[in-house]
């Protein structure tokens, strides 16, 4: 394995509190088992834009505004539980072929 | 069982929230599988939680009660009830009795109306069960009595899932959310306004045709969409108001303005964060009542319950409230009669309105309009309800400081719906509560009989949805 520096993931959802804490911690537990580390920073669906820009990709639990130039995940499946393998695969990649 | 209760509720009153919550959190996740490692790395976190909330909001209460006081003195405007946020009403509604049985009543709630085909939801957002022990507080706070408490909550539960299954369709439709729809206390009570207003706005030529753009509101007004920002402004404007005039020469001027506007920028960054540890506790738990419940719900095609969060990001949602973020604070000051003074919950407007945008096919001047009505009702309303509310906070463990102003919320102590339950349980009792539960169960009855007419009324499509 390569020396690769830790990825940063924005969690975003309405509060920056109730859903993406869900989804920011089950995504460290999750990428840390598959040797992938991660650094997550939650913020408000009104703080996307501004928080954007030092991030390697925005997950969020809500619609996120258009052209923040990042790779998003928009995702319910933390909450439901459905797709929840998938999403984390996808996530997985997309951290991997940076 | 009243003996029992009382028993329980002398023995949580010495131990305190932040030691009986991590106890009886351990002991549900146990006994809704999960593992016991896992179980007790979260009880304690939760405990941990309060700490950190108790701390914050001390700062936030000493701060505000100070400059409060200040600007009674300056101007004689009366403005003595505090708007401590929504973190601080879910700290109180988990950290008081009614708290403590809140996730057990409201899954057997859940199951028995799933089982009985009275709701279609199956809520696994555990995290906002605080609602419900929150009107289950205000009722203790008021009767004193916690079985009326305990069914207040069981109420409410049942009440989130008849919104819920009333706004599904709606929901589903404008946010795209495929099987997912919404019990929550703080989003849910502006629908029957909406539909007042948008059926009324609908008849006047004119106003009917106004609509307002996204896009532009988000680029003038996003400051207000950032919270950091808006305490420090806030704060700083209620010090120049509070302290121009303080003895000491410009830099005691100076000094008090500043720090008021640094601390209360401090407490809505951090309340938020505290906040997010009490829900990092909650996640074990929130998880394994979540299989728990899709275990005991296979088969069936329901609607997965879960936060309005999840809608705050649609840009009508977003643009309605960052309007109604300065209209809010201009109301505080114009209102007549009002003793609220608005702060942490600015941000949670967005909230309020989220589910008015099916009603009003996203138009945000009709969700501005809606918005105005509820928070202008809000205003007394939670006038009303400060002595309750701040009682319940004092209840659950939290330190008032010495001469403290009173406090309350926009989530939900500004909302009707806790109003009703405290109103009617205040004037008779018990029958109070049956009443409510009457109406909540002509609501599910009515819903059942004209499904489509009640989910078009409430946003969703006319024409019909595929499947059913």
């Amino acid at each position: 394995m390569n020396q690769q520096r830790v990825k940063r993931i924005l969690v975003a959802c309405g509060t920056a509190i109730a859903t993406s804490t869900l989804v920011a911690v089950r995504i460290k537990e999750e990428m840390a088992k598959r040797g992938i580390n991660v650094e997550t920073r939650q913020c408000k669906a009104t703080e996307i834009t501004s928080q954007a820009q030092d991030v390697d990709l925005i997950v969020s639990t809500t619609p996120v505004p258009s052209g923040l130039n990042k790779p998003v995940i928009q995702t319910l499946a933390f909450l439901t539980g459905i797709g929840k393998e998938d999403v984390l695969n996808q996530i997985e990649k997309i951290l991997k072929e940076m | 069982m009243d003996a029992i209760l009382a028993g329980l509720k002398s023995l949580f009153d010495t131990l305190g929230a932040t030691v009986m919550l991590p106890i009886i959190i351990f002991i549900f996740a146990l006994i809704l599988g999960a593992k016991p490692g896992r179980a007790f790395r979260a009880a304690v976190t939760i405990g941990v939680a309060f700490v950190g909330i108790n701390l914050v909001i001390g700062l936030l209460w000493n701060t505000l009660t100070e400059v409060a006081q200040a600007i009674v003195k300056n101007t004689g405007i009366q403005r003595d009830v505090v708007d401590v946020g929504w973190p601080s009403a879910a700290a109180i509604a988990f950290g008081s009795v009614v708290g403590l049985w809140v996730i057990p009543i409201a899954l057997i709630v859940n199951i028995v109306l799933l089982v009985t085909r009275l709701t279609r939801t199956l809520n696994v957002d555990v995290w906002n069960f605080w609602h419900f022990a929150f009107i289950g507080s205000l009722i203790v706070a008021l009767t004193g009595n916690l079985v009326y408490g305990l069914i207040g909550a069981a109420v409410a539960a049942a009440l989130a899932l008849f919104f819920a299954d009333w706004t599904a369709k709606a929901v589903q439709s404008f946010y795209n959310l495929p099987g997912i729809s919404i019990p929550h206390l703080t989003s849910a009570p502006i629908v029957p306004i909406a539909i007042v207003v948008n059926w009324i706005i609908e008849r006047i030529p004119g106003i009917k045709d106004i609509d307002l753009n996204t896009d532009t509101i988000q680029k003038r007004l996003g400051v207000f969409g950032e919270p950091i920002v808006l305490g420090l402004v806030i704060g700083l404007v209620l010090g120049l108001i509070g302290f121009y005039n303080v003895t000491g020469g410009f830099f005691a001027v100076l000094g008090k303005v500043l720090g008021t506007g640094i601390s209360l920028a401090a407490v809505m960054l951090l309340l938020p964060r505290m906040v997010a540890i009490l829900m990092e506790g909650l996640i074990p738990i929130s998880e394994a009542a979540r299989e728990f419940m899709q275990k005991r719900a296979a088969g069936r095609e329901i609607s997965i319950g879960l936060d309005s969060a999840i809608l705050i990001g649609h840009p009508a949602a977003i643009s309605s409230a960052l309007v109604l973020v300065p209209i809010a604070i201009l109301l505080s000051v114009i209102l007549p009669g009002n003793r609220v003074i608005l702060f942490a919950d600015l941000a949670v407007i967005p909230f309020v309105v989220a589910m008015t945008a099916p009603v009003l096919r996203g138009n945000v001047f009709r969700m501005v309009i809606a918005g105005i009505i509820t928070l202008s009702l809000g205003f007394y309303i939670a006038t009303a309800m400060a002595p309750l509310f701040t009682q319940a906070a004092v209840a659950s463990g939290f330190a008032l400081p010495e001469g403290a102003v009173q406090i309350t919320s926009i989530a939900d102590g500004f909302l009707w719906t806790p109003y009703v339950f405290v109103q009617l349980t205040g004037l008779l009792g018990v029958v109070g509560l049956l009443i409510i539960l009457a109406l909540v169960g002509a609501g599910i009855f009515l819903f059942n009989r004209n499904q489509r007419a009640w989910e078009v009324a409430a946003g969703a499509p006319a024409e019909a949805v595929s499947g059913d």
